[in-house]
């Protein structure tokens, strides 16, 4: 068999953790108005930041930045790879045949979502969109996989 | 393809369970294997007769769909 890229099981746990934290502060960022400057603001290095009124870009320009949505998506993208990616206790054939087709079914879900959003969503709504998009494909795959896992327990 | 682990199995007296740890794999893919959910690759079709002292030819065998 080749290369399968995943990662050791024992960071799954881990990756729950992550995960979590990062779904019950996103929700709490988008459903609950809790905003980006929470729990304060520190300074970043923007490698590409643009002023809202002149429209100038800056490269390598240090600006305060309240750092809760960048948590949020941090979380979310190791804890979604971790908890998607690590290998489960016995990661054999059938398992990795489940996984792919898992990620397959994941993938065109997601882009199915977009391709509607692109043609009845627009503005705001859109920029919404588009940002839940970014980490709906990891959302799926996840889901879809354990849903199938657990099929399989009951097999 | 339709198989004769189940048979197999009872001649040697062992839980899928047990099977699937001899043979390095979840229980979830025998069980799967069994119920003709899962085709199974050659190495493992292989090492299942291995396992159970027989040809490969009387665990699996074609049937008319393949």
């Amino acid at each position: 068999m080749g290369k399968s890229y995943l990662l050791p099981h024992r960071f799954k746990k881990t990756g729950w953790v992550l995960l979590v934290l990062g779904l019950v502060l996103g929700i709490a960022m988008r459903f609950f108005g809790i905003d980006s400057d929470y729990f304060g603001r520190i300074p970043f290095l923007g490698i590409v930041t643009e002023s809202f009124l002149t429209s100038n870009k800056h490269f390598f320009k240090v600006a305060e930045n309240g750092f809760l949505d960048e948590l949020v998506a941090v979380l979310i993208i190791l804890g979604g790879i971790l908890v998607g990616f690590c290998k489960t206790k016995i990661e054999d054939e059938f398992i990795l045949q489940m996984r792919l087709s898992s990620l397959v079914w994941s993938v065109y879900v997601n882009y199915g979502i977009l391709f509607l959003a692109v043609l009845f969503v627009f503005d705001m709504p859109f920029f919404d969109v588009m940002v839940l998009n970014m980490f709906t494909v990891l959302l799926f795959f996840i889901i879809r996989f354990h849903v199938q896992l657990r099929k399989a327990n009951r097999l | 393809m339709k198989n004769t682990i189940k048979v197999q199995r009872a001649i040697k007296d062992i839980t899928q369970a047990q099977l699937a740890e001899i043979i390095g794999v979840s229980r979830q893919t025998i069980s799967a294997i069994e119920k003709n959910k899962y085709v199974p690759s050659t190495v493992l079709a292989l090492k299942l007769a291995r396992y159970f002292e027989v040809p490969v030819e009387s665990v699996f065998e074609l049937t008319e769909e393949d």
